[in-house]
């Protein structure tokens, strides 16, 4: 394999399970630890992995989680088929939230998910229409600065 | 790097008990027997727990030997107190174990309890040098994981010395008495291993290592005679609570100067969620939190003889003395600023091998594992001796493994083989035809 070709590792997410958000967050980190990358990434991956997984088991209805590495990155793209995000800029205040109660009594839907993942990633972009769909990429640089 | 497991090979059946309840993976059997990967073992002794063929143990000194050292100084894990049918006051256990011609550290355990819960407090309330919240270190399989498994919270974790490791110091100390050994009595491996391969410290205080059970049986067969005499003054309990989830938290807080938000959990299962709440950053506003790899705390230690169940009603029972004098107060200030509670070194990460060694031999290498994932069963028996088909395409990549060890794979291949067999046999040499073939039969 040459470094040109990325590497994917993508996972599906179903609507409402709760329980996968945290397997995969910890798959993926430990994934990166293999290949001999640092702690503090790790974790940055692992939030970033996280909240944009809740983001699609609450919002979006299921969807497709995947994790590209490449020599000099990480990119984590999440991508549902759900309603899409109406005001982008809105979603990206901290405490913003759409979510339904039934959400938030579970103690989700904080509206801390878009400013983490933003907080936790070098760049990021949202590609969404309303009523089509959300498809989030976020990377993160594996050598600060590089950016 | 020790993990205070000790195996005995006779024993082991090559069962996959233990590897399977591995909360790190870090057992695996080969050979019909039994290994621990060091750098990846923490010391819960869950893998004890799980043998049903007892070919897992705490790795303990001879008690022939201990025992017949003379002088001999003993310091307890709390637990201890709680193991006999008579009240968990440290001070029967003090004399039974001065009846056995040992010299007991009971006073200056009680004080580097409540040092280490001073220090912890002082740390959470200054707050510069941990992040938040800060985890305790009493438990070393905590300590363990979160170096093996969770390095980003390495700054979370309270730099203060175990008070176990502490008092022997401070018993020599005051009696001047630098040169009698000191045995620890422990109720699990992690603390074993902690002896064996300190953290934050060159070299442990202790020399011998006796486990509770032992320890339990020896007072036991000797216990006539010890009664709980009406004069015998009740000890200090707040260091016994520490035995009991819970107890370390409500000690601390005793000593911050503000109310703090704490939570205190118990069980691997447990230990190793909570962490992974941290570590993901949804564990805002918490001060301190107890973490101990045992159910309730210390007395489920693996080692412990009485029922934890029973142990935690006796030190619910025996309650808690908050009470301390004005000259306690004073010596532990003293003691504070003489910083013999903090940690000589920082707690490093325990790194694990990356699977190649730069990244784009890592990532090569990644590719492989994927591929030869693929093509195992996804059962996770544990018949090739690795907790999961996961680990064992990891060790295939490492070269620590070969797919054949896979029944499954194993039985394809045999099978594909018979085919093969079958085939062969059925063909011709070409100096006989068919019909030679025909007469021949």
């Amino acid at each position: 394999m040459s470094l040109g070709e990325p590497l994917v590792i993508e996972r599906e997410v179903k609507p409402l399970d709760f329980l996968s958000a945290g397997e995969t967050a910890s798959e993926f980190k430990e994934t990166l630890k293999s290949l001999g990358i640092s702690a503090e990434l790790c974790r940055k991956t692992s939030i970033v992995t996280y909240e944009a997984e809740m983001n699609i088991v609450i919002h979006g209805g299921g969807g497709r989680i995947a994790m590209k590495m490449e020599k000099d990155r990480i990119t984590i793209v999440a991508s549902d088929e759900g309603p899409g995000i109406e005001n982008v800029e809105l979603a990206m205040q901290e405490g913003y939230s759409t979510a339904p109660d039934s959400i938030r009594e579970m103690g989700f839907g904080a509206g801390m998910g878009l400013p983490n993942i933003r907080k936790y990633s070098d760049e990021l972009d949202i590609d969404t229409e309303p009523g089509k769909g959300t498809t989030l990429r976020a990377v993160i640089f594996l050598n600060a600065g590089e950016a | 790097m020790g993990h205070g497991i000790q195996i005995n090979e006779n024993a082991c059946r090559g069962c996959v008990n233990c590897i399977k309840s591995c909360p790190t993976e870090a057992m695996r059997v080969i050979h019909g027997k039994v290994r621990i990967l060091e750098e990846r073992c923490i010391g819960c002794g869950e893998c004890i727990r799980s043998c049903r063929h007892r070919a897992l143990s705490l790795q303990e000194n001879d008690w022939d030997k201990v025992s017949s050292i003379k002088p001999m100084t003993v310091a307890v894990d709390p637990a201890l107190c709680t193991q006999f049918p008579w009240s968990p006051n440290p001070a029967v256990l003090e004399d039974a174990l001065r009846s056995m011609a040992f010299e007991p550290i009971f006073g200056e355990c009680a004080m580097a309890y409540d040092l280490a819960a001073m220090a912890t407090a002082r740390t959470i309330g200054d707050g510069s040098s941990v992040k938040f919240p800060v985890i305790s270190t009493y438990c070393p399989a905590v300590v363990r994981i979160v170096q093996i498994k969770f390095q980003e919270l390495l700054p979370h974790l309270a730099p203060v010395e175990s008070p176990l490791e502490t008092c022997i110091d401070l018993w020599r100390a005051r009696h001047n008495k630098h040169d009698v050994p000191a045995s620890l009595v422990v109720g699990c491996p992690a603390r074993v291993a902690m002896v064996e391969d300190p953290v934050g410290r060159d070299a442990s205080s202790v020399d011998y290592v006796v486990s509770t059970a032992r320890m339990t049986r020896e007072i036991l067969s000797r216990s006539h005679g010890i009664k709980e005499t009406a004069e015998r003054k009740a000890r200090d309990s707040r260091w016994l609570n520490w035995a009991l989830l819970g107890g370390e938290t409500r000690h601390v807080s005793q000593f911050s100067e503000r109310p703090l938000k704490t939570l205190a959990v118990s069980g691997m299962r447990n230990v190793i969620a909570f962490l992974q709440d941290i570590e993901l950053r949804r564990m805002q506003g918490l001060d301190f939190v107890e973490l101990r790899a045992c159910d309730l705390g210390c007395i489920g230690g693996i080692s412990n003889a009485e029922s934890r169940f029973l142990s935690r009603i006796k030190i619910e029972n025996y309650g808690y003395s908050p009470a301390l004098t004005e000259e306690d107060r004073k010596n532990l200030e003293s003691l504070y600023d003489a910083d013999i509670w903090k940690l000589q070194e920082e707690i490093k990460s325990i790194e694990q091998v990356p699977l190649g060694r730069d990244m784009a031999k890592a990532m090569e290498k990644l590719e492989e594992l994927h591929a030869v994932y693929a093509e195992l069963p996804h059962l996770d028996c544990g018949t090739c001796g690795r907790p999961s088909c996961r680990i064992m395409a990891e060790d295939i990549v490492r070269g620590e493994g070969s797919v054949d060890d896979c029944i499954f794979r194993l039985r394809e291949k045999i099978a594909s083989l018979s085919d093969e067999i079958h085939g062969l046999s059925r063909r011709l040499v070409h100096t006989m035809t068919r019909e030679d073939q025909d007469e021949n039969k």
